[in-house]
């Protein structure tokens, strides 16, 4: 289940940071559901082998989030919020999406332009799946 | 549990210095093997290396058991260990002069044996011998303690040196000592007063250098 | 979380001082909550090892006091060394026996060797009981080391260098054990590296030791936090404000470099309200903070 966590040295970010993200991932993705238990701070941090205050951190940010909840003494779990996954998956896409109008804008892309662009990407996505 | 952490750092010196010992002991057994021959070259002869070899387990000794512990950066390992650094300093000086009294004590009985007690020489000799043959054990016990104390191969050099050169000096003064030589032909071991001085002088010199080694060690504030 | 020791330290420093012909360490004050990953970093000669044989006891110290696991040092050093587990970079094994000896012997000594942990390690670490130290390359000694204070599970490990001249792979096994001593609750571990990844990595706190004084002691993420890297593009003729938080600016011609070390969002704001244009602002890794850390302490040092 963890093994697919991992910190990469070359990430420029903050490790709470790529903590959070791939945590947000793994509920997008349906891996973890609402409510579902999650490894506590410590086993996580040894799991990883990052220190524990980085993973408290991160467990901090999310709960803040409103995305984890972490009761004393009884380890940490996904917030039982419905639709929690589909939101985190709205978020995401709402994050590409933005980085992709950024990036359009540089390339001076006209909204029109990319929109056109946006649904030959979808279209190939679609043959890849037939085939 | 506590106290035999020193017992085991002992028994650890004995294990690992246990050839040495076994080689000194050797030679020491063929010093006395050639002794009890019993004519006056193989006397000399064995005499001379009796010596020799008591002289040269006290220097290597304190080579081997203490100054390599440090050269070799064992002592680190040592200090991380529960123990305080005078109960290293017990233990090692307990180890050590346990070396040396190993191949010491059996040479000094085995000579007195075939020396006196089987008549090479006669019982008066007895006196004189036991004061020479203590001098490698006090020179040993100086090496000892200012190879723990000194810290450095240089320390260990110096006090070898300053023994190995005064050896035949006091040699040399011991044996023109009227009161020691006279009692030479006597079938009877006589122990006269100056005879009893430099024995219990030399016998004195070991706890003194001892203790001595103990408070210098205390001294230290820089253990490793 | 239990407190065993006062203050829930597992070391405390105050005031430490130590004098030596060409150095000194100066007014060393060094906390380390218990259960707690602490890394000391800092360049070459700036006091790591000593300050580390200071709390070990196998340095007197000539002022202030030292606390380890609650017992006074070097008085109690005996009582603490119990429950501590010490390796430093210059100590070594006895080259003529073998692991296993090493084994058994500290087996002898402490209860708490843990047999079926120690063979566990052997093999994660690659070595064969039976080799005699000599034979050994510096990597796998390194690693016999720290197997030998690993098996004991202390409740304390203060290691000095662990990871130095270590492959990538066994640098990764040695830290694998290090974290995995904080499942743990009441263990601490503190160690000293020239390798900020690993200390960055997995210490919940990081202390900055240089020339014999202690720069910075926090939180990971807080000082991780407080610095931060801004590019920045400064039109012709306008002059950088000198402005609180910022310990340095490069300029190149147009582009600026600030380096901040108590960073705030206003600083972002004073430099653009001059006209000038942040293009980033930067996270900065522990390695790059260590060396504008470790300039600008100088520089003040001397002014």
């Amino acid at each position: 289940m963890d093994g697919a966590f991992a910190i990469s040295q070359s990430d420029k970010r903050p490790m709470y940071l790529q903590i959070m993200e791939q945590i947000k991932q793994r509920i997008a993705v349906g891996d973890w559901t609402e409510g579902q238990a999650i490894p506590s701070i410590r086993q996580l941090a040894v799991d990883l082998q990052v220190s524990v205050i980085t993973v408290k951190r991160a467990y901090l940010e999310l709960e803040r989030e409103g995305i984890i909840v972490t009761q004393q003494g009884k380890g940490s779990h996904v917030a039982s919020t419905p639709g929690l996954g589909a939101r985190l998956r709205e978020q995401e896409l709402e994050q590409h999406l933005e980085q992709a109008a950024r990036i359009a804008a540089l390339l001076g892309l006209r909204p029109r332009q990319l929109e056109h662009r946006l649904r030959e990407a979808g279209d190939r996505l679609a043959e890849k799946e037939i085939i | 549990m506590r106290g035999s952490v020193v017992g085991h750092l002992i028994l650890k010196d004995w294990r690992l210095q246990c050839l040495p010992i076994l080689a000194s002991v050797a030679a020491g057994a063929l010093a006395l093997a050639i002794l009890q021959r019993g004519n006056e070259t193989a006397f000399v002869v064995g005499s001379v290396w009796l010596f020799v070899a008591l002289i040269v387990i006290g220097c290597m000794l304190p080579i081997f058991a203490i100054v390599n512990e440090r050269k070799k950066q064992n002592l680190a390992f040592l200090m991380s260990l529960p123990i305080s650094n005078m109960q290293y300093t017990t233990a090692k000086l307990v180890s050590t002069v346990g070396m040396f009294l190993a191949p010491w004590l059996t040479m000094v009985v085995a000579t007195l044996l075939i020396v006196q007690i089987r008549g090479i020489l006669p019982h008066g000799t007895i006196p004189i011998t036991l004061i020479l043959l203590m001098l490698p054990f006090v020179g040993f016990c100086f090496i000892a303690g200012t190879s723990l104390v000194g810290e450095s191969e240089g320390w260990s050099t110096a006090a070898t040196l300053v023994c190995n050169s005064s050896y035949g000096l006091v040699w040399y003064f011991i044996v023109k000592i009227p009161a020691l030589t006279l009692t030479f032909k006597s079938p009877v071991a006589i122990w006269s007063p100056t005879a009893l001085a430099i024995f219990g002088s030399e016998l004195a010199s070991v706890p003194l250098m001892l203790g001595l080694t103990f408070f210098l060690q205390s001294r230290k504030r820089d253990f490793v | 979380m239990n407190r065993h020791y006062p203050n829930g330290l597992a070391i405390e420093l105050e005031g430490v001082g130590k004098k030596y012909r060409f150095f000194s360490l100066d007014n060393i004050h060094l906390k380390v909550p218990e259960g707690q990953i602490m890394g000391l970093i800092g360049p070459n000669g700036a006091g790591k090892s000593t300050t580390i044989r200071i709390l070990m006891g196998l340095v007197h110290q000539d002022s202030g006091e030292v606390r380890v696991l609650g017992h006074q040092m070097p008085a109690e050093q005996v009582a603490a060394k119990w429950d501590i587990g010490f390796a430093s970079e210059d100590m070594r094994l006895y080259e003529s026996e073998t692991l296993a000896w090493h084994m058994n012997f500290i087996q002898s000594i402490y209860l708490s060797w843990d047999a079926a942990y120690a063979q566990v390690l052997l093999k994660r670490f690659g070595l064969r009981a039976e080799q005699k130290i000599k034979g050994l390359s510096h990597g796998q000694r390194v690693k016999a080391t720290l197997l030998l204070v690993l098996a004991r599970r202390p409740k304390l490990l203060v290691l000095d260098e662990p990871t130095t001249g270590l492959d990538p792979v066994a640098r990764h096994e040695i830290l694998r054990e290090l974290t995995g001593v904080m499942t743990d609750e009441g263990r601490t571990v503190l160690f000293s590296s020239h390798n900020t990844q690993d200390v960055e990595q997995i210490s919940d706190r990081i202390t900055f030791i240089d020339r014999g004084r202690i720069i910075d002691s926090m939180d990971k993420e807080m000082y991780l936090d407080r610095w931060r890297r801004l590019r920045i593009e400064v039109p012709f003729g306008i002059q950088l404000p000198a402005l609180p938080g910022i310990i340095g600016v490069k300029q190149d011609g147009r582009l600026a470099i600030a380096t901040s070390n108590a960073f705030d969002p206003d600083v972002a704001n004073a430099y653009e309200s001059t006209g000038a244009r942040i293009q980033r602002i930067e996270n900065m890794t522990l390695e790059e903070i260590f060396v504008a850390n470790v300039e600008h302490s100088r520089e003040e040092v001397e002014a």
